[in-house]
């Protein structure tokens, strides 16, 4: 496409080949470079994103998390409940993965993460918030596959 | 005037969150809490997220004790991660 809009800026001093790799170069150093910039969130509690929207206009709850188990402590005890939370939190997307990591497992401050995944302070509530709330979604799902 | 006071639960879901990592002002505490009194998805929610952090850690202490798998010693690991503050 990049290479049709330009045609009439090719002169050819190269080949035809050597110029359409050169654009393919650059596209693809462009499309590392979009990948790996920082996600821009809002520093805002309202604009905090969920994995999907789960609240209505007016921020209540469109259908709300599901009962797990009447006793949902007993969980921690089930294998089959612990397998999923394995599973999900597998499955993480990085950013998130990387601070409930450093966050649940090496009981990091939020400075801390902020400082090892570069990012701003608010910015790390919303990835753990982002992170938690992606898990809790994961393991609803597979859970209640589960139990019935 | 009361609805100042009062949060949403998509703003409760974030600060219950928040919650986890730092201490609230005061303020906002009260406000959870008047909100969770009230609100059963959002108690519920709290609590889910207090039993997927318990379920994180129980699961990977399990890991750990797997012979296949052999973690740095604790040293080294302290070592590399205070390293790492440093930068």
């Amino acid at each position: 496409m990049a290479a049709l809009k330009s045609k009439d800026r090719f002169k050819g001093k190269s080949s035809e080949k050597t110029w359409l790799t050169g654009i393919l170069k650059h596209k693809i150093i462009d499309f590392i470079r979009k990948k790996y910039r920082e996600p821009v969130f809002e520093d805002t509690i309202s604009e905090s994103r969920l994995p999907d929207d789960v609240f209505d206009a007016n921020g209540k709850w469109e259908t709300g998390p599901a009962q797990w188990a009447s006793n949902p402590e007993a969980l921690l005890e089930q294998k089959s409940f612990l397998d999923i939370v394995k599973k999900c939190f597998k499955a993480l997307p990085r950013r998130p993965s990387r601070a409930l990591a450093l966050r649940e497992l090496e009981g990091e401050t939020t400075q801390t993460i902020c400082k090892v995944l570069n990012i701003t302070t608010t910015n790390c509530w919303v990835i753990l918030h982002r992170a938690r709330a992606l898990m809790r979604e994961c393991i609803e799902t597979n859970w209640l596959e589960v139990k019935d | 005037m009361i609805n100042h006071w009062m949060f949403r639960c998509k703003d409760v879901s974030y600060l219950i969150s928040q919650s986890m990592d730092q201490k609230l002002s005061l303020r906002i505490r009260l406000g959870i809490k008047f909100h969770l009194m009230m609100c059963d998805l959002c108690s519920r929610y709290k609590q889910q997220l207090d039993l997927i952090r318990k379920a994180i850690s129980k699961v990977e202490t399990e890991k750990e004790e797997d012979p296949f798998i052999t973690p740095l010693p604790g040293q080294t690991r302290k070592k590399i991660k205070n390293h790492l503050k440093t930068l």
